[in-house]
């Protein structure tokens, strides 16, 4: 039987695809095994958002090639798009295939052991035709909505290496979930680079969600990374429905509005607190996690103080800080005013610092709550899942299922800066 | 990405022009952009549509920036040229429901006029006015192309225009009222502080109503 190894960087869209992958290939009988293993095939799906990750896919394509040289070796994702002659240029990397034809990465590995060298550029471009996510790495089953942005934002590279914005048909995404519901799937994860802007023949974002809720069956829903502009007042009113999980990773990116404004971000600063309150007058302790970028050109003191301020008082479950490194191509680029390095690295302490704070008030604040656990890892009589506010949670009992939702009663928190929480089944 | 023919250059000053390109079948929004640059060639930039949606070509008004590197080389293009456009972006656009019912309010710096002269090309029945901030009084580009009295310039260096002083000092010494919808479009700074003074002057801004360019 021959073997597999996924190495995934970046974001829950990239995750996904990843799934699919190694669905596909365990059901053509491969047998996945970790990436720190020796294998006949090892896909990196790369990233390229920031330097850290294009420097992180390069060390993983390093360590593949030294695990095993006869592998076959295939590099694909956001640095495949955009670092594509170098990549190709390098002899250890078998086949170089950017995100349009993703989905045939199986067929093109297919055809290499068959004696067919087939260049990626043949293969089909195909956004969307990924089979079930069934047998990949999440217990969670993520379903793709949309690919491609066509927002530009002054820093940000997706735009050029995912294409521009399309959506899958809507009838295809309910399908999909109907489908992955009766094989079981508990939670479904909607995901795509920018799915509030879905739009596929007049059906909005808001559309699809509404009748994803409305379909049947013991699931629950969860949207993933969303930016704050796009949707609007009825996806608002849509998250209190009982299948909906009170969670949300909305990307606020900075609070200070001249840098907003630069970023040529769709929202302000003060619209996007009006979001929070909304969301948060219904249910207090909706749990909403965001990413900040630290360091952007221009970003003074003041634009970092209203950055912080803004966390301090948005009570985010979680903060996701990224340093500003510059993307090639993209308008920040040729901004002036760059942010020294060392700027960057103290301000990245500092939220650092206060968003670990944060996050364990937060967290805390779920003591003598209930959550719905869905049991992602079992080791004994030990079960983790998350909640259904993205909560890691831990708690023991016995003859306890994988995929299975488990009434727990919060009682306590373990320590350090990214604690779980620890219960008991109710 | 599509090629089109440059049917006609117009220099405006001695640093700001209009290319005007074969339309073909491109269509778009009145306030949305493109992104141009020569046939073939990786370096691109973001222009907004300078003419109406109903006109049978494709206008942009460009600016060559001092040091800039796209400015400079389209301002080198001639007749019969082909320029590569994709596109078309941005969600800088008019609502529909709004167009026959409300007062607009254009704010624009320097070439931020472009995509305004697409809306009242593409809307002439709107009621409107426009409030332009310069420099100078030339780069009132094709300032004839609004009827009289909806046109007022702002003019920062030098005394010629309706106003002398900033757009924003404009808005502080006549206050807008609070129904009219303002769209500002230009420079980030004039956009930060306009914003803040129509807010407080009771103004709602969506997201749809700033395009900002540098
Ligand atoms: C959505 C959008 C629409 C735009 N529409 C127009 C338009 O209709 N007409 C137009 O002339 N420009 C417009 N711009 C600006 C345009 O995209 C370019 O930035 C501009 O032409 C300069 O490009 P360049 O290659 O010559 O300069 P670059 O080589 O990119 O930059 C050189 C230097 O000039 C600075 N700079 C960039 N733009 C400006 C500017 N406008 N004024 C002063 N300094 C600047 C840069 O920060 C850099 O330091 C728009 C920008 C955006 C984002
Ligand atoms: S919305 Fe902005 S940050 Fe998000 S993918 Fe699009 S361009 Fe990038």
């Amino acid at each position: 039987m021959k073997k597999v190894a996924f190495k995934t960087l970046g974001c829950r869209l990239n995750q996904y695809e990843t799934d699919a992958l190694a669905s596909q290939f365990q059901d053509k009988g491969y047998e996945l095994v970790q990436f720190d293993e020796s294998a006949d095939v090892y896909v990196i799906n790369s990233c390229t958002v920031t330097h850290q990750s294009d420097h992180k896919s390069r060390n993983f394509i390093n360590q593949a090639n030294r695990r095993n040289k006869n592998s076959v070796l295939v590099v694909t994702g956001c640095m495949a798009n955009n670092a594509k002659e170098e990549l190709e240029s390098r002899e250890e990397i078998n086949y170089v295939v950017e995100n349009d034809q993703k989905t045939s990465v199986f067929s093109l590995v297919e055809a290499h052991f068959d004696g067919e060298i087939i260049h990626p550029s043949k293969l089909n471009a195909d956004l969307f035709s990924y089979g079930a996510t069934d047998k990949g790495f999440h217990t969670r089953s993520m379903i793709k909505i949309q690919d491609g942005c066509d927002n530009f934002c002054t820093f940000c590279i997706i735009p050029s290496v995912r294409g521009r914005a399309a959506s899958r048909p809507i009838q295809d995404i309910l399908t999909n979930i109907r489908e992955v519901i009766s094989h079981g799937a508990k939670e479904i994860v909607i995901t795509g680079v920018n799915i509030g802007r879905y739009e596929f023949e007049g059906y909005q974002f808001d559309d699809v969600v509404e009748q994803i809720l409305n379909l049947e069956g013991d699931f629950r829903l969860r949207i993933s990374s969303i930016e704050p502009d796009g949707f609007g007042e009825k996806f608002l009113g849509l998250l209190n429905h009982p299948k909906m999980t009170p969670h949300l990773h909305l990307c606020l990116q900075s609070g200070s509005e001249p840098v907003l404004l630069q970023m040529r971000r769709m929202y302000t600063a003060k619209r996007f607190k009006e979001i929070v309150q909304t969301v948060r007058a219904k249910n207090p302790d909706f749990n909403i996690t965001t990413d900040i970028i630290i360091g952007f050109p221009n970003e003074g003191e003041e634009d970092f103080s209203a950055t912080c301020d803004a966390i301090k008082e948005l009570n985010f479950g979680h903060v996701h800080t990224f340093k500003y490194s510059i993307r090639k191509g993209t308008r920040a680029e040729r901004m002036l005013n760059q942010v020294d390095e060392r700027i960057k690295t103290e301000r990245s302490e500092i939220l650092r610092n206060l968003s670990d704070e944060i996050k364990v008030n937060y967290r805390k604040s779920f003591i003598g709550k209930t959550q719905s656990v869905l049991v992602e890892k079992i080791e004994g009589n030990i079960a983790n899942g998350y909640g259904e506010h993205y909560i890691p949670v831990q708690f023991t009992g016995e003859n306890i299922e994988k995929n299975q939702f488990y009434k727990v009663k919060i009682t306590s928190i373990e320590d350090g800066s990214d604690p779980v929480l620890k219960g008991e089944i109710i | 990405m599509r090629s089109h023919k440059v049917i006609e250059i117009r220099n405006l000053t001695s640093s700001t022009y209009i290319i005007r390109m074969e339309k073909n079948d491109f269509t778009f929004k009145t306030g949305q952009y493109i992104t141009l640059g020569f046939s073939g060639s990786i370096d691109r930039r973001e222009y907004s549509i300078y003419s109406s949606e109903n006109d049978n070509f494709l206008e942009v008004l460009i600016k060559e920036v001092e040091n800039g590197l796209v400015s400079k080389k389209l301002k080198r293009c001639k007749t019969g040229d082909y320029l590569d456009v994709d596109g078309p972006f941005g969600h800088f656009s008019l609502e529909e429901s709004e167009i026959g019912r409300k007062k607009f309010l254009f704010i624009a710096t320097g070439t931020g006029i472009s995509p305004i002269h697409s809306f009242v090309e593409t809307h002439p029945e709107m009621d409107y006015r426009v409030l332009h901030g310069v420099r100078i009084e030339e780069e009132a580009y094709e300032k004839d192309s609004y009827p009289n009295g909806k046109y007022i310039l702002c003019t920062s260096r030098e005394k010629s225009g309706d106003y002398h002083g900033r757009v924003t000092d404009y808005l502080l010494k006549n206050p807008i009222p609070s129904d009219t919808v303002c769209y500002l479009c230009g420079n980030c700074h004039m956009i930060y502080e306009a914003y803040d003074i129509l807010e407080k002057q009771g103004i709602s801004l969506g997201p749809i109503h700033t395009e900002v360019y540098f």
